[in-house]
């Protein structure tokens, strides 16, 4: 074309300082962007935006469990770790209501109780055995249908003599009942979506209202769990060994490392818990 | 089966039997029984996760490792032991003698620094302000052994000492010592700006019960704007946090700016700033180092007039390329990157002839 300029090619360093020039002003551009909009050293416009948006969202509540945990942390000084957590959906149905501390009311037992919610589902302590039913335990994963472990717990690490966590950590122990020549499972998982409806209307519901539905989720579900003595003694229920607990593990369990323990929470704490 | 020589098979039997377990050594009561379970713990009355759980395998790696459960929690009297109502008192002594000590090991020294310090928890606070004061625990976690990478830190001089000592006990000795030798804290600048600041004095509203001036209310504020907020929030490790102005090497020794005692009354200001700065006189330390430059009219004026001229220039210059882009392309002129060119053509406006 005439009157345009003749312009030659440019050759690859050009390119290349080119790129390199694009770059310094692609990061200066987003330095300033942030500096004058959410920087807390610069004029920051649009912080005041943010915080309205996220107080729409906020909620008193959630708040408060928040902060409560960042206290917990310091409040606890001994390091609190975090663990993994099963999905919402996969959890058994008795979380729900109750929480992994579902015990709450005696005092001196509450805790030690809350700490088997780790080992076993609801339903291995909360069984309502019918007549004639023969009840198998046997580790039980949501994730995974056949878990075979190492489970947490059941050994111990030879070189610091603390039990070894291994790679599962959402194995629990878990009841199944013979049906037929098959075994069927005895956690109550079926009623999830009942459970989260229930959640919902509780405030709305009359005492009797109430106990009627109670009465459906705990179908052979009893109020008063096993005592101690049931899995903790030779011969108990739970056979550890067969469950995959090391030998040494296995006799811990059964006489609960320091003796006569039992005894004393059988006659001092536990006597009101199973009346 | 090839056959072991007894000799070697004693040899095995006495090894295997000398393995230590440093847990056990301090839980000599067997606490972790029950505690090294993850999910002992409660909701409490006020709806509150608590728990009871220690990490036997983290327990190990603290600095309190060797220290039996009942020196801190000595209101534990019997097992099963009744619900804990009692805080741990840190100036106990525990049954640790220190080396080159006949006496048993105590904070006491920190906890009488801290107690006399604006943080310390006085008998006349009312209780809500008792409530708000932050405790040992707050700040403090049982600290780790951080694991020191021995060829880096040590070198040469950790083999000096190995041609007398034995080399487990010295290297551990060596990494207690060196990392606590960096700083005036062993937490970084980062992490001593966080810890003062999130849910304490950036927290308005809390530090209003302490009755405190409209200085110290803004403190956070007037820090992360100042040189030295700034340079440690970019990662300075050298740039100046809380306690290096606020503390002596007590560090727990924070007072207000009246008593005598601290290091930011102005009579104690040049040794405070000369911790860091070689040339302080009387007229160094008249520089504002919380300044709040809204507080007089002209500086806030110089502010503004600054503000506007860094990004007037910024946006002017962006702007005038974003207008120029658009009348070229208004005016026909292609956008061509290939030829090794951006732009291409003659303008519109410009008579062909």
């Amino acid at each position: 074309m005439p009157g345009e300029p003749k312009r030659l090619e440019h050759p690859k360093t050009v390119y290349f300082v080119g790129f390199i020039f694009g770059l310094i002003t692609l990061a200066v551009v987003t330095g300033v962007a942030y500096h004058l909009s959410f920087s807390p050293h610069g004029p920051a416009v649009l912080r005041p935006l943010k915080a309205k948006f996220e107080k729409e969202k906020k909620s008193a509540i959630l708040d408060e469990v928040r902060q409560h945990e960042e206290f917990e942390k310091h409040r606890h000084f001994h390091h609190s770790v975090s663990y993994q957590q099963l999905p919402e959906q996969k959890r058994p149905v008795c979380y729900i209501c109750h929480s992994d501390y579902p015990h709450g009311k005696n005092k001196k037992v509450r805790a030690l109780l809350n700490m088997h919610t780790q080992f076993f589902v609801c339903e291995t302590c909360h069984l309502e055995q019918q007549e004639g039913q023969a009840v198998t335990y046997k580790w039980y994963n949501p994730l995974n249908d056949d878990p075979k472990g190492p489970f947490f717990g059941t050994s111990y690490d030879p070189a610091t003599g603390n039990l070894i966590e291994g790679d599962d950590p959402f194995s629990k122990i878990s009841p199944y009942i013979h049906a037929g020549g098959k075994m069927e499972s005895a956690i109550q998982r079926q009623d999830a979506p009942l459970a989260l409806d229930y959640i919902k209307v509780k405030d709305t519901l009359t005492p009797e209202q109430r106990d009627n539905v109670k009465k459906k989720f705990h179908v052979s579900i009893k109020a008063k769990g096993h005592e101690c003595k049931t899995c903790h003694s030779k011969g108990g229920i739970l056979n550890f060994k067969q469950l995959g607990f090391a030998e040494n593990r296995a006799i811990d369990l059964e006489q609960l490392n320091i003796a006569g323990m039992i005894t004393k929470y059988e006659k001092f704490y536990i006597p009101n818990l199973f009346q | 089966m090839p056959k072991i020589p007894l000799f070697y098979g004693l040899l095995i039997l006495l090894l295997s039997l000398s393995v230590s377990f440093p847990a056990a050594a301090a839980d000599k009561e067997n606490c972790l029984m029950c505690h090294k379970y993850r999910q002992l713990g409660r909701i409490d009355e006020k709806g509150r996760k608590i728990s009871y759980f220690v990490s036997e395998n983290i327990y190990n790696k603290t600095v309190h490792r060797n220290v039996p459960c009942r020196d801190c929690h000595t209101y534990i009297t019997k097992l099963p032991h009744d619900p804990v109502t009692e805080e741990v008192n840190c100036s106990n002594e525990c049954h640790i003698k220190p080396p080159f000590s006949q006496e048993n090991f105590s904070h006491k020294k920190i906890v009488e620094a801290y107690n006399k310090s604006v943080h310390g928890i006085k008998s006349d606070d009312p209780p809500d302000v008792k409530q708000a004061k932050p405790y040992c625990k707050y700040c403090h976690q049982n600290p780790l052994f951080m694991k020191v990478d021995e060829k880096y830190i040590a070198g040469k001089t950790l083999l000096r000492c190995l041609n007398c000592h034995e080399r487990e006990g010295v290297t551990k000795a060596y990494t207690h010592i060196t990392h606590r030798l960096g700083h005036k804290t062993s937490r970084s600048p980062q992490e001593v700006v966080q810890l003062c600041s999130k849910n304490c004095h950036e927290n308005v509203e809390m530090m209003k019960k302490f009755k405190v001036s409209k200085n110290t209310l803004e403190a956070v504020e007037t820090y992360n704007e100042s040189i030295h907020g700034k340079a440690v929030a970019l990662g300075s490790e050298e740039a100046a946090d809380c306690l290096s102005c606020h503390a002596t090497h007590l560090i727990h020794d924070v007072q207000k700016k009246d008593d005598p005692e601290s290091t930011i009354n102005p009579k104690n200001l040049i040794r405070t700033c000369k911790q860091c700065h070689t040339k302080v006189n009387k007229h160094f330390i008249q520089i504002d180092v919380h300044s709040n430059v809204e507080k007089n009219l002209l500086l806030h004026m110089i502010n503004i007039g600054l503000t506007f001229a860094l990004y007037g220039t910024f946006i002017g210059l962006v702007g005038l390329m974003l207008f120029e882009t658009y009348g070229r392309k208004k005016d026909g002129i292609k956008w061509m990157l290939k030829k090794g060119t951006t732009w291409r053509g003659l303008s519109r406006r410009i008579p062909k002839d």
